[in-house]
């Protein structure tokens, strides 16, 4: 807990045309992985547009450790260290497989293509495949590796469980917790609440464009009132 | 049966060089939306480049690749310049590019006058030759042409769906923002794909000035045939520049040739009708 | 009540300006700025840029020369009062047309569509005979006779040209207000909504195109009164660039504006060969276009508004310090 936080970001105010998306968000993100959890249209994905540039914020500020990310554009941001799995996953539909991972290897980096690979066997199945006849399942493998191949020092990634199968839901968690494990930071955005706490350690929640909480993932799991009362689930549902 | 095989060859022959100019321009709007109507002027000026090059040294081959990279460096000019600094405001851009297109014809014609140019070409490339299975002879250098024109089509096919650029340009087509946010500058990505598409157009331009000739508005009138021929054969992809390249300069020959009266109409037609039944164009992709 | 502020001393013009200034200039510029409305207007309230207005107010000035007095021998002579209800309908429907076959069109594809339909127009007006008389098109095609001249001579124009312009404002601006003029705007808003609620969006884009060849067709005829002539030249790229110049200038956002940039244009078209050489226009009004669309996207009425607003601004701010 000593360590100081890699990403940070300052009271970061976001508005799309007049509509004020985000109120002075801040938060913190070392190595314990963080979980942004909210309902639908909270404004989760706007933190992840913030973070990474592709809506301009109006006001506040994002460190990447010393560096000042506010002003950069979004690939000058990546290529400082973000990772980004994006909501909807947002595979080029006109790439194999292949391609996707070869336009974004780097020589002598941790992960590699052969390594996707290898973690992945079913992406190497179809490798010749385009993007847009994959499976929901592998899509998602494919934007994580992606994101990988940057070797990234912070991942974000937004809803990842969407839309998957139970199976591969725990392969994802499976998954982070292992980029977790060789030390990489990862921001967990996830409207999947038990997905999210097997994952994280520590949870920001949104409502309304504002983080309220920020708890550990125990207490939240520990809380039924508040899971009720934020996240608008009903405890007999689990 | 000999004016239908002179005129399906003269079709074949304005196709290969409807392609040649629509390729880069379909390129351009395929990865960033934008109408470049400057295609036209920077067919143009490869044009009168390469024709200058060609006069000078008297090497034909030289000047397709000045006039090629005249044109390139113009188009990189033109994106680093002026339409950069309107990235995502498409209407503006193409209003930009009008400016700049109505600049140029201009700065042209102070340059190289109202004359109309023919580019000479080699000893090897010119005559004609018998072409016995049709009973016709044909000009080598129109011939030539449509090697040309379909080497060029491989090329870039090849270019395009093999290389790593390539799939780079692709991923741009799919979705800009992504390839962003994945750390590729796409501004770095757009010059390079308006240079390219200059490089095609000022090569167009100087063969165009070898098997027919160029003068002021002959710019306009392959902006247009580029504009008929991606409407027509679908935007972005080299396969649609091609059918369209093939549909028009076919359809206006046979018209010239068969129903004089309505040559112009006839492309009409084929456009209205292709919008009627697939409005993004015969090999086009529909919009998300 | 501010138009009037306009209309009233535009009206007494005539009394200072001699006859160049009168034609050369400010008719000029009415008729330009007309037939430059009509795509202002469909630029800000149906969200499309069309490039073939020029087009419409050529069949409208074609059926005028048509149906009416020329020196080359073609046509059908009819009644003053046929033809020009005949030729600004031919105009509307012309439009319709337009507008039917780039229904589905938005953005840069319409503006592909639409110079599309233009040149085509141009080559085929070039080609034909029978109706177009080819490449040279009509002459002698004088206005209606007015007393001992005729509604061609510069007074006259001039007074016909302002009415025209006036109303052609005030249709304008009646039809936006419309239940009709409200669809067209919500088509350019949002048209999957439209389609979603099952409302089409096929009839008020045809209206808006129709409207907008009811607009180009009145500028249509007062040019070929003005012209005297009108030839495949009239409907050629130039003309199609100029007017969409003009709009440019005066703003596409801002339909009256379309006057605002035929004024700057028609000015810069008279005094260029004072500034450069004759022949250097089209650079000179190239960069003009240029240094408007880097420096004032929103043209130069947004620019005035603008800056009205500021120095406004500026003098309550000074007189409260």
């Amino acid at each position: 807990m000593a360590t100081e936080p890699l990403l940070r970001l300052r009271d970061i105010n976001l508005h799309y045309g007049s509509s004020h998306v985000l109120h002075d968000v801040s938060l913190d993100l070392g190595d314990r992985p963080l979980g942004i959890l909210g309902r639908n249209g909270v404004g989760k994905t706007s933190i992840c547009n913030a973070i990474f540039g592709l809506a301009p914020i109006t006001s506040g500020q994002i460190m990447l450790g010393d560096q000042d990310l506010s002003k950069l554009p979004p690939e000058k941001r990546a290529q400082a260290g973000l990772g980004y799995v994006p909501q909807g996953r947002r595979i080029f539909r006109s790439l194999t497989v292949d391609e996707h991972l070869r336009i974004l290897e780097r020589k002598g980096a941790a992960w590699s293509i052969e390594r996707v690979y290898a973690t992945f066997p079913r992406l190497k199945e179809r490798r010749r495949n385009l993007g847009d006849r994959l499976s929901g399942g592998e899509q998602q493998m494919l934007a994580i590796s992606r994101a990988l191949l940057l070797n990234p020092k912070v991942l974000v990634l937004d809803e990842p469980t969407e839309g998957l199968a139970p199976a591969i839901v725990s392969d994802v968690i499976d998954l982070i917790k292992q980029v977790v494990s060789e030390g990489t930071a990862v921001l967990l955005v996830e409207q999947n609440l038990h997905a999210a706490l097997s994952a994280v350690d520590d949870v920001a929640i949104v409502v309304g464009g504002e983080v309220i909480e920020q708890v550990t993932a125990t207490t939240l799991e520990n809380d039924a009132a508040m899971q009720k009362k934020h996240l608008g689930l009903e405890a007999a549902k689990h | 049966m000999t004016l239908f095989f002179v005129v399906t060859l003269n079709g074949l022959t304005l196709a290969a060089l409807y392609f040649l100019a629509a390729s880069g321009f379909s390129l351009i709007f395929g990865l960033m939306r934008t109408v470049n109507m400057a295609h036209g002027a920077l067919l143009l000026l490869g044009g009168y480049v390469g024709w200058s090059v060609a006069d000078a040294t008297g090497l034909w081959a030289l000047g397709v690749l000045a006039g090629g990279l005249a044109a390139a460096l113009a188009g990189a000019m033109v994106q680093i310049g002026v339409l950069g600094w309107m990235q995502g405001d498409e209407l503006r851009q193409t209003l930009a590019s009008i400016a700049i297109s109505i600049i140029l014809a201009d700065l042209m014609l102070w340059i190289w006058g109202g004359n109309t140019y023919q580019v000479r070409t080699p000893d090897w490339l010119s005559g004609g030759v018998r072409l016995e299975m049709l009973g016709i002879g044909y000009a080598k250098v129109r011939i030539s042409l449509m090697i040309f024109a379909l080497v060029v089509g491989v090329a870039l096919w090849l270019f395009i769906q093999k290389t790593r650029i390539g799939a780079v340009i692709r991923a741009g087509v799919d979705d800009q923002q992504m390839l962003r946010a994945l750390g590729y500058p796409i501004n770095k990505i757009f010059i390079l794909v308006f240079a390219m598409g200059g490089m095609l157009a000022g090569m167009a331009g100087v063969i165009a000035g070898s098997a027919l000739s160029i003068a002021p508005g002959t710019d306009l009138q392959f902006l247009l045939s580029s504009l008929v021929v991606v409407i027509v054969g679908g935007m972005g992809s080299v396969g649609g520049a091609a059918l369209g390249a093939l549909l028009i300069g076919l359809a206006e020959q046979y018209g010239l040739a068969y129903a004089p009266t309505y040559a112009a109409v006839v492309t009409f037609v084929i456009m209205v009708f292709v919008l009627a039944v697939r409005p993004q164009g015969l090999l086009g992709r529909s919009e998300k | 009540m501010k138009y009037l502020l306009i209309l009233i001393p535009m009206a007494l013009l005539p009394l200072v300006l001699n006859d160049f200034w009168l034609s050369q200039v400010l008719t000029r510029a009415l008729i330009m700025g007309t037939i430059a409305l009509s795509l202002s207007f469909l630029a800000t309230y149906l969200g499309v840029v069309s490039f073939a207005q020029v087009t419409l107010a050529g069949v409208a000035g074609y059926a005028i020369a048509y149906f009416g007095p020329n020196t080359v021998g073609v046509g059908v002579p009819l009644p003053l009062i046929v033809t020009i209800p005949l030729a600004l309908i031919l105009a509307m429907a012309a439009g319709a047309m337009m507008g039917y076959i780039a229904r589905r069109s938005r953005g840069i594809y319409a503006i592909m569509i639409t110079l599309a339909i233009g040149v085509a127009f141009f080559y085929f007006t070039r080609q034909n005979y029978v109706l177009f008389n080819g490449f040279t098109g009509f002459s002698g095609v004088i206005a209606p006779a007015l007393g001992e001249g005729n509604w061609g001579d510069p007074k006259p124009l001039y007074f016909l040209s302002l009415i025209v312009a006036a109303i052609c404002v005030g249709l304008v601006q009646g039809f936006v207000r419309s239940p009709l003029g409200l669809a067209v705007q919500a088509v350019r808003d949002a048209p999957g909504r439209l389609l979603a609620l099952g409302i089409p969006t096929t009839l008020p884009i045809v209206a808006a195109f129709a409207f907008s060849g009811l607009i180009a067709g009145s500028g249509g005829i007062l040019n070929v009164w003005f012209q005297e002539r009108v030839s495949s030249f009239s409907v050629g790229f130039g003309p199609i660039i100029d007017i969409l110049i003009i709009s440019v200038i005066g703003g596409l956002r801002h339909p009256t504006g379309a006057f605002v940039g035929a004024i700057v244009y028609v000015v810069l078209d008279i005094f260029a060969i004072d500034l450069i050489d004759r022949d250097r226009f089209n650079l000179l009004i190239g960069i003009v276009l240029l240094l408007i669309i880097v420096a004032a996207p929103n043209g130069l009425t947004q620019l005035i508004t603008d800056g009205a607003k500021k120095l406004r601004g500026g003098a309550a701010k000074s007189r409260t310090t």
